[in-house]
């Protein structure tokens, strides 16, 4: 047998072993290509007119091939372990290390390259299916073709070969740095000695899981109003990363065995064969992987999180331009109004129009404001509101002595919570009108460029409104002081009103909005969000689920002769399989629900901005939790497999 | 009453073409209580006969009876209930899982056949004081030495008092101080329980404590020797004298 067979039968016998990696890798090279060709691709301007799509799509990529590199540095130090027992066989019958690093390249060289062949294949036909997400999602109306390029070829093939430099160069210090005896000893070697718990471990284990209890505790409290200066607000958030992570960190290294080790206390030395196979042997496991399994944690937390609530604002989209315009068009002059309505009228598109004089003025709110804000850089005392006429709204009949609240919503309410009822003072340029407040409305009554972005409007009896009219504060003033609102009364004719509105130019002006514009950017821009954060976590989530799979390879192989002495001892091929399911219900369980429950708290933070939506967080959690149990799944089947060659 | 009994056995490896016989036809029966070795030169057969008596492995031809009942035509599932019940093991690389105290170990048998906690705690408390391993019982096994390790091994081999004990080269891999302390314990064990034991070795020492010996040549039994009234010192003897005229060279008085 000659160097060029060998190399084949290597490859032949690696290939049935790592499926899974030739499978990875395959898919890192087919979604890499589509990304980049969707950078490259002629399509991509329409996106790019509109929202920034082509840098967004850019970075992605670069993070893409971060993943994607961490992952095949991390996998081929796996299987380079793995074999060090047949480079060792090989330098035992006299080759050369040289020699062997040769016989290794070549064999990456094949696997590395047919991959980067096929997945550029695959990634070509699926780049149309990438684009035509992405303009579905964005809500952009294009037709998804077809456009093989060059460059993005030639990127992905220079990426790759970089990548493939890199192992190539961690396996020649591998192997030169090892001796014969090192390669046949290094899995022995590398394995942490089993030993008892020391107290140093128990101090650890409780650490770990504070941290995490205090991370999620503060979190929950992040936005009650404990944290009131901007600097504690930021303190806090940092905190809470910070003792997160160190505790997921410290939770895996310490906590897992700590608390397994107290239900093996319990049982008194009398272990089922569940017990056997799972407790013992996460509990020293884990801990050698608790770095890696903490960045598994962290970083699908952080997918699903950004996930959650992209898919919460694309769906509210709709409704935030709806309260942030509360007709379909808005003008901030007479004159832009009339030229909008008459081409209305001239394409025979029926419509209703508002007009709403407004006049901004300090309020005086600091008495049913439920939270003390001394320390925030904004008084209370003084707070500029819009101020409107009851008259201007239907159905709001008020005395004079009283004032309603509109339309205040989102996040800022959380954040400055105010009471129903109480007392009010407007400042006019020279008195000072006191009014009870005797409501928050949710009806929007103005667009947001007069409520200085999600502050209520302030609806004052028309008697007390003329005398703030005739001695406001100049000073406070827009440019604008009287808001039209047009609304089209058939739903089927705001799209041509709006390219009325488009040919007309009047996006151009200042006070002059558009709702459909502005659910339709806030879609594709979240879409776009969506998008590629999905893309993100999907690479994450297989690459992180193989890099847990190879472990688990290693771990069955390493524990097989475990499984020899179990079915000599009589426990059945069933009876192990049963064990190993539990055990990899933990090994998968445990980050799983760790990780689920991270980015629980964190979209739990984030609903404070985004508003609370269940169905986003859940689904995306059952997809997430779908994928990852394939690779658990995939894992049973490997173990299956040594546990039948066991005997 | 006979434990075991083998009726010409018989097991081979490799195909048609070419085949290797590695015990042809060998017959045995060991009695209640019996303390008996069995030993051979390397590649006699003597741990594929220990291996085919245990079910660890299948005959080729030839039954093999255990308490009566015949375990070649078992299936896996019921071979995995009689090895359960009726045999231990002990090894030569002690076949402790590292990731396990010494007594979560020893209980392991216990654990399969669901015996009652309490009944598992007073048996292991015997059998752990017996063998002078109660003190380490929270130990894991790479925090022991060799001796005790096989001594942890014995002792799961004992706890659930299986009708016969199965030991392939227990006393391989100790010093002579361990092993000559395993196997007084061993036979110490074997006279209080009456447990049936059966042990490959190639160490005539280990061998002399045993109340015979079946020697074996490629694949097929050789002779036995029983011990009877005589001491251990001049049984030892015998071995010696017997092993030299099994390997081929003369034994010169």
């Amino acid at each position: 047998m000659n160097i060029n067979q060998l190399i084949f039968r290597n490859l032949l016998k690696n290939i049935k072993h790592y499926y899974l990696y030739v499978f990875a890798l395959i898919f890192s090279v087919c979604l890499y290509f589509a990304f980049v060709t969707l950078q490259y691709d002629p399509s991509m301007d329409a996106v790019e007119g509109t929202i920034k799509g082509g840098a967004a799509i850019r970075v992605t990529s670069i993070l893409l091939i971060v993943i994607v590199a961490i992952f095949l540095f991390y996998a081929n130090a796996i299987f380079i372990k793995r074999r060090s027992k047949e480079i060792g066989l090989f330098q035992l019958i006299g080759m050369t290390k040289d020699r062997i690093f040769w016989i290794l390249g070549v064999e990456n060289f094949i696997l590395y390259f047919g991959a980067l062949f096929l997945g550029t294949f695959v990634g070509f036909s699926f780049s149309k299916l990438i684009i035509l997400v992405l303009f579905k999602i964005t809500g952009v109306k294009g037709i998804a073709k077809l456009h093989f390029s060059t460059e993005a070829l030639v990127q992905t093939i220079l990426v790759f070969a970089v990548i493939y430099i890199f192992i190539m160069l961690m396996n020649y210090v591998f192997i030169k740095r090892q001796t014969i005896l090192n390669l046949f000893r290094v899995t022995s070697s590398a394995e942490s000695r089993v030993k008892n718990m020391s107290v140093f471990e128990i101090i650890i284990g409780i650490i770990g899981l504070t941290g995490i209890g205090l991370g999620y505790y503060v979190s929950s409290k992040l936005f009650d109003g404990d944290f009131q200066t901007m600097t504690e607000l930021f303190g806090a958030m940092a905190f809470i990363l910070g003792a997160v992570i160190l505790g997921t960190y410290l939770f895996y290294k310490g906590s897992v065995s700590f608390l397994f080790n107290l239900v093996r206390k319990s049982k008194n030395g009398y272990l089922n064969i569940n017990e056997v196979l799972s407790l013992s042997s996460i509990m020293f496991k884990m801990k050698s992987n608790s770095l890696l399994l903490t960045i598994i944690t962290t970083v699908s937390a952080l997918a699903i999180a950004l996930l959650s609530l992209s898919y919460i604002s694309y769906y509210s989209a709709e409704k935030n331009a709806e309260t942030s315009i509360p007709a379909n068009f808005s003008f901030g002059t007479s004159e832009e109004a009339r030229l909008f309505t008459d081409q209305l009228t001239k394409d025979k598109i029926a419509y209703d129009e508002t007009k709403i004089d407004v006049v901004i003025a300090d309020i005086n709110i600091g008495k049913i404001l439920e939270a003390d804000f001394n320390n925030l850089n904004f008084d209370p005392n003084m707070t500029t509101l819009a101020v409107v006429s009851e008259n201007s709204i239907k159905g709001v009949d008020l005395e004079a002595d009283e004032t309603l609240f509109t339309n205040y919503d989102g996040a800022l309410k959380k954040f400055m919570p105010m009471k129903n009822t109480g007392n009010v003072t407007l400042e006019t340029k020279d008195e000072s009108i006191p009014l009870r407040l005797i409501g928050l409305d949710d009806v929007p009554v103005v667009s947001y460029k007069y409520t200085a972005g999600g502050m209520p409007t302030m609806i004052v009896d028309d008697i007390v409104y003329d005398k703030l009219s005739t001695n406001k504060n100049d000073k406070l003033q827009l440019a604008s002081s009287t808001y039209f609102g047009v609304d089209i009364n058939k739903s089927a004719e705001i799209d041509k009103a709006n390219d009325i509105y488009h040919d007309l130019k009047l996006e151009e002006q200042d006070f002059s909005l558009s709702r459909l514009d502005m659910a339709t950017t806030n879609k594709a821009n979240m879409g776009l969000t969506m998008f590629i954060v999905g893309f993100l976590g999907l690479t994450f989530l297989i690459t992180s689920g193989c890099i847990l799979y190879f472990k688990q390879m290693d771990e069955g192989e390493e524990e097989k002769h475990n499984y020899t002495i179990l079915r000599k001892l009589g426990y059945t091929k069933g009876d192990l399989l049963r064990g190993i399911q539990g055990k990899q219900l933990f090994s998968f369980g445990i980050p799983l629900a760790i990780g689920l429950a991270h980015s629980y708290f964190a979209v739990q933070s984030g609903w404070f901005f985004f508003g609370t939506a269940w169905t986003p967080m859940l689904t995306v959690m059952v997809v997430y939790t779908l994928l990852y149990s394939i690779f658990g799944l995939l894992s049973v089947l490997y173990y299956k497999k040594v546990i039948n060659s066991a005997l | 009453m006979k434990i075991l009994e083998a009726n010409q056995i018989q097991k081979s490896y490799g195909n048609k073409i070419n085949k290797q016989e590695v015990l042809r036809g060998v017959s045995l029966s060991i009695e209640k209580g019996e303390f008996v070795s069995i030993m051979g030169a390397s590649g006699s057969g003597k741990t594929t006969l220990l291996n085919v008596l245990s079910s660890i492995d299948k005959v080729s031809n030839g039954t093999i009876k255990i308490e009566g009942s015949e375990i070649t035509g078992m299936r896996e599932k019921q071979l995995a209930q009689f090895r359960k019940n009726k045999l231990g093991f002990i090894f030569q690389d002690y076949n402790l899982l590292d990731t396990l105290t010494v007594k979560e170990n020893i209980l392991l048998p216990l654990s399969i056949t669901k015996t009652p906690r309490k009944e598992a705690e007073s048996r292991f408390t015997r059998i752990a004081n017996e063998l002078g391993i109660y003190e380490i019982k929270d130990k894991y096994p790479n925090e022991i030495s060799g001796g005790q390790k096989q001594r942890t091994s014995a002792a799961r081999a004992f706890i659930h008092e299986p009708s016969i004990i199965f030991a392939d080269e227990p006393t391989g891999a100790l010093d002579s101080k361990s092993a000559s302390d395993l196997l007084n314990k061993l036979s110490s064990l074997n006279e209080t329980l009456a447990a049936t034991i059966l042990m490959v070795t190639h160490d005539p020492l280990a061998a002399s404590y045993c109340s015979r010996v079946i020697f074996i040549k490629d694949g097929q039994i050789y002779t036995q020797l029983n011990k009877g009234e005589q001491d251990r010192q001049h049984f030892f003897q015998d071995i010696m004298k017997t092993q030299g005229i099994l390997s081929g060279v003369q034994y010169e008085h």
